[in-house]
């Protein structure tokens, strides 16, 4: 394994900002290649976890380093900046580098940034994005594919995660670097992380087992790993939403990733000052919850629950 | 004038969030009145509009017979916004003029951009005002897209800016109100002047007189007052020169804002105050007009400095 600087930027009084790879160069020439992009925002706690975690498997914990048979490339951060200091975006602008794809070398800082990582990232056979939902909710692990006519699902499905969400394709996504890798003819994948500011392990193993299952199945690691689940794709279309009608104090009752019978109670508003419950969320319909909602106060008109229907 | 409530939530603690709407119509209602729509405050932290309009409706309550058509203004699209120093919705941090044209059931943010869209949908014309960022200061001047140059060009040149800048279409750009309301039919220009945070009252009276002046030549004012709008230079006959800084550092300017510059002219330096250090020197890459000059001084590598248009040097 070796580490590689793939960006180095300045600041006026921090140390300076630097982006680093840790490369795995396989052990057969005709194996495909990997690269996995962790942190780009500040609050991406689980992908930065998820991919340092990578770094450790295959450089300690899966022995021989024959097992490694195409090059890996893993970034586990990309926005140090943002992360040291608990800010979501760049810190200066508050610029988003997920959307500054694919860069430009003369432009802004971030479109710097993300030229310096999309040069160090392209020419890969796969490419893994870690990313967490931009809506205040959090859902179950999930991979996400735009309709962009390059999205490869049968790929999608050997994470072995219960979803694939395949998206239409929308302005501001052609700026992201999935759809800019994907033009470049890397496959690329955007895993979806809960949004949690401490690590929750049970998500954070499936992610990892899932990337494990990915590398495993793809040719990339000699490495048995038990089975994950056959992937349901679903569209916009197949997904039930929830609004809350009030606002006030919001408690979950059904986490995501737990089934439900329609007319479940699967949470409640509570007056935020004489404590009353003011409101019972009804589940729509069979189903499992895949996203909900993370904060414990509430707006009226917030998208509360996303369900995918069974039966 | 009435105000109307376009969109609203209930926030968690006993306070309602409500964006508005005021109309100046008539008195004599007619059919086939023409409507205008004047936008601002999508963006927190860019207040520049907000005293354009206040000028606006201040006159059009002094003259109320001078009016002839329908003039509706949404002066606080991020209403919490710009109360709390947000350029984004708060909570969401999403910058609603990327979430166009939203939808009734997507996020809480794409709701309300929805809403705008349908009461402005119909409106003849509509004018955007932004006053760029809290980094960069700008002349007054309009932004148009190439898709949509032919309808709101003759619109822009009516405004009194100084500049029209004629950009080529971007994907990512459709997610603005402008290209939304374009699409549907309505001609929408984008202002962009001044700078984030503050507002700059010359800049204000100038935009007050540019659309009292179009409104007038649309039949939306009737008045004999008359009012003069500045010949803008066009992005077409020139280019546009831009200037990211090399370094990261403090960044002093040498320059006004709106100077007249020859090339290599010194526009500023990148400084370090730990070492007394000038890390470097700027030069003007080309002669023209200083039209965009940074105003806040902390910059990182690739931060924007300055934007010049000028003929290309031959
Ligand atoms: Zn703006």
């Amino acid at each position: 394994m070796k580490i590689v600087e793939i960006a180095k930027f300045t600041s006026l009084n921090r140390a300076p900002l630097v982006i680093e790879g840790y490369l795995f160069e396989g052990s057969d020439p005709e194996a495909p290649s990997v690269a996995v992009v962790g942190a780009m925002e500040g609050k991406n706690i689980l992908p930065l976890y998820t991919a340092s975690k990578l770094v450790d498997f295959l450089k300690n914990k899966i022995q021989n380093e024959d097992k490694i048979k195409g090059n890996i490339l893993i970034i586990p951060s990309i926005n140090s900046y943002a992360l040291n200091i608990n800010e979501r975006f760049w810190p200066l602008d508050k610029t988003d580098i997920n959307m500054m794809f694919p860069g430009y070398e003369l432009g802004e800082t971030t479109q710097r940034i993300a030229k310096k990582v999309f040069d160090a990232i392209c020419g890969y056979n796969y490419g893994i994005i870690l990313e967490s939902r931009d809506d205040l909710s959090n859902c179950i692990p999930y991979v996400k594919l735009f309709k962009s006519g390059f999205e490869d699902i049968e790929g999608a499905k050997t994470f072995g995660f219960r979803l694939i969400s395949h998206k239409e394709l929308t302005p501001i996504d052609t700026v992201t670097l999935q759809y800019n890798w994907q033009l470049w003819e890397t496959k690329a994948y955007s895993i979806i992380c809960p949004n949690a500011n401490q690590i929750d392990i049970n998500s954070s193993n499936e992610i990892f087992e899932g990337i494990v299952q990915f590398l495993s199945k793809n040719g990339l690691i000699g490495y048995k790993v038990l089975n994950g689940f056959e992937s349901t794709v679903a569209t916009q279309d197949e997904v039930e939403i929830v609004k809350a009608p009030k606002s006030g104090i919001f408690i979950t009752t059904r986490k995501e990733g737990t089934c439900v019978s329609k007319d479940d109670v699967i949470g409640q508003i509570v007056h935020s000052l004489n404590g009353e419950i003011i409101y019972n969320f009804l589940a729509p319909c069979n189903g499992m919850i895949v996203c909900c909602y993370k904060n414990g106060l509430i707006l009226e008109g917030t998208l509360t629950f996303r369900l995918i229907g069974s039966g | 004038m009435q105000v109307k409530e376009i969109f609203s939530s209930q926030l968690p603690v006993g306070e309602t969030l409500s964006i508005k709407r005021s109309r100046f119509e008539p008195f004599k209602k007619s059919d086939n009145l023409k409507r205008i729509s004047i936008v601002s405050g999508t963006h927190g932290d860019e207040l520049e509009g907000q005293y354009a309009i206040y000028l606006l409706t201040s006159w059009l309550s002094e003259n109320p017979d001078a009016i002839s058509g329908i003039i509706d203004i949404y002066p606080a699209v991020n209403a919490l916004g710009i109360d709390t120093i947000t350029r984004g919705f708060p909570l969401y941090e999403v910058d609603l003029n990327r979430v166009f044209p939203g939808g009734e059931d997507g996020f809480l943010p794409g709701q309300l951009v929805h809403a705008l869209v349908q009461d402005v949908k119909g409106s003849d014309i509509a004018i955007d005002i932004h006053s760029s960022n809290i980094f960069l200061r700008e002349i007054p001047q309009i932004r148009i897209n190439k898709e949509f140059s032919n309808s709101t060009l003759p619109l822009a040149k009516e405004l009194n800016c100084d500049f029209i800048w004629i950009h080529d279409a971007v994907t990512v750009l459709e997610a603005t109100f402008s290209h939304t309301m374009n699409s549907l039919g309505t001609k929408t220009l984008v202002v962009e002047m001044g700078v984030g945070m503050r507002v700059t009252k010359e800049y204000g009276k100038q935009l007050l007189c540019g659309m009292l002046n179009l409104m007038k030549k649309e039949g939306i004012i009737t008045t004999e007052k008359s009012f003069e709008a500045r010949e803008p230079f066009l992005s077409e006959v020139g280019e546009v020169f831009y200037l990211n800084s090399p370094s990261s550092g403090l960044f002093v300017p040498a320059l006004d804002h709106c100077a007249i510059i020859k090339k290599n002219e010194k526009i500023g330096t990148i400084v370090e105050p730990l070492t007394g250090t000038v890390l470097d020197t700027l030069y003007a890459p080309n002669g023209g007009i200083l039209f965009t000059l940074r105003e806040f001084p902390v910059v990182y590598e690739g931060s924007l400095l300055a934007r010049i248009f000028g003929e290309k040097d031959r």
